[in-house]
């Protein structure tokens, strides 16, 4: 029983799930765009911990890692780098997000989505 | 790291998340909930770096934990006060 | 209020689905699949000592060049929505704090994104890391001067210079070894020292570049709408 790696794992479900619930739930367009933020970390937590194995080191192999035991001594690379770049496209689109949300919110005078009739079809 | 020193560390970090997470739902000012979400991003990156991803931490303390509340920051002062 | 029961019935789906996978979950002891070959191949093949830059950058550099492309389209469409409906009155000036840290802090800021982009093959960080810490000096000069920002004809010139050495490194190495962004057009070298590892540092570089003018165009877009209001 390892508690840190069942700790992770209960953490970034629960992020993703309390995202999507406020994604779901709440008024405010803006806190819209952070519930996605949160859920983004909870899944960005989970891919990386599938990767994780414990008792291992970072996958650099200098010289406390010899190339030779590298496939017993690392953990998964390819998980991680994966994350690295849903973090930064994460970003981009927050941005966009919220640059919609404001132009949206301005020109309708409120923040509020039930409001926003003209997004509705 | 020792063992038990990262499981205490990973049960505070993750409990304070989880809370968080809610409070970012619930709580009425919006720059409160903008601050706590770029501090839900800086404990994940902690969480990164105990699972031997360093660059995954790195990253995410830089972009996920700054950019993206700067960003939301900025989103709020040009909504002005609108609810 | 059927809206309110509609989402506790997705989000108890969500987490039925979710907990029915716990008796099945074992914790991972070893490597298997595509991390078991790149990490008993990755060295060999790549030269580069940090496993992930050789994934990021040399197994999956195609991916890269994708999510290159999204973060760009993400970006030019912010800079073009925020010059298609304009949204404030221009900056505002920077108070005395601000602008006398703008003046000492882009310095080692932009050190440090230097080095992490530079040496994304020997330690960690990388192009994407490095690109925003330098996105934010340049954010941090922004807002220590209260014209309008500097240097917007430059930072259309670097991103499409980033973007298209990006592209030739990686048709180089079609047309010499026939696949694309192959690193061992120029040899590894001596994994370990700073030039090593093929075209690694130098993808790594572009990617640095791109990644920093994007997010640089996003906040020159940004502070040219003005403070607040």
């Amino acid at each position: 029983m390892n508690v840190f790696y069942w700790t992770v794992a209960g953490t970034a479900s629960g992020l993703i799930i309390v995202g999507l619930w406020g994604v779901l739930t709440r008024k405010n367009i803006l806190r819209i765009g952070l519930a996605f933020t949160i859920a983004d970390t909870g899944v960005n937590l989970l891919l990386v911990w599938s990767g994780y194995l414990p008792g291992r080191t970072t996958p650099i192999l200098n010289g406390d890692v010899p190339a030779a035991e590298a496939v017993s001594a690392v953990v998964d690379p390819l998980p991680q780098a994966l994350v690295l770049t849903s973090i930064v496209i994460g970003v981009a689109v927050a941005a966009l997000f919220v640059v919609v949300a404001v132009l949206a919110s301005r020109r309708l005078g409120t923040a509020d989505i039930r409001r926003m009739k003209e997004l509705k079809w | 790291m020792n063992p038990s020193l990262a499981s205490a560390l990973a049960v505070f970090l993750g409990g304070m998340m989880l809370a968080a997470s809610v409070v970012v739902l619930f709580v009425r000012d919006l720059l409160s909930a903008i601050i706590i979400t770029g501090m839900i991003s800086l404990s994940a990156s902690v969480l990164f770096l105990l699972m031997d991803a360093t660059d995954v931490a790195i990253t995410e303390a830089s972009i996920g934990a700054v950019l993206a509340t700067l960003i939301f920051l900025w989103g709020k002062g040009k909504m002005g006060g609108r609810e | 209020m059927i809206r309110t029961l509609f989402v506790l019935l997705v989000l108890l789906v969500l987490a039925a689905a979710a907990t029915s996978v716990i008796p099945h979950l074992k914790m991972r002891t070893e490597l298997d699949g595509a991390g078991l070959e790149y990490a008993r191949r990755g060295l060999e093949d790549t030269g580069s000592i940090n496993l992930v830059t050789a994934v990021i950058v040399a197994y999956r550099g195609l991916d890269t060049l994708g999510e290159v492309v999204v973060l760009f389209s993400a970006a030019t469409s912010v800079m073009l929505i925020l010059s298609l409906f304009p949204l404030g009155r221009g900056p505002t000036d920077p108070s005395f704090i601000v602008a006398h840290t703008a003046r000492v802090l882009p310095a080692p800021i932009m050190l440090l994104a230097v080095y992490f982009t530079t040496h994304s093959h020997l330690s960690p960080g990388g192009g994407f890391p490095g690109g925003t810490i330098m996105a934010s000096a340049f954010l941090l000069v922004m807002l220590g001067s209260s014209s309008t920002p500097a240097g917007s004809k430059i930072l259309p010139a670097l991103e499409a210079l980033s973007g298209t050495t990006f592209g030739l490194l990686g048709l180089w190495g079609t047309m010499t070894l026939g696949q694309f962004l192959n690193n061992r057009v120029i040899g590894i070298g001596n994994p370990g020292y700073l030039v090593s590892a093929g075209i690694i540092p130098l993808v790594s570089l572009a990617i640095g570049v791109k990644v920093a003018s994007e997010f640089s165009g996003i906040f020159a877009a940004f502070r040219k709408s003005g403070g607040n209001r």
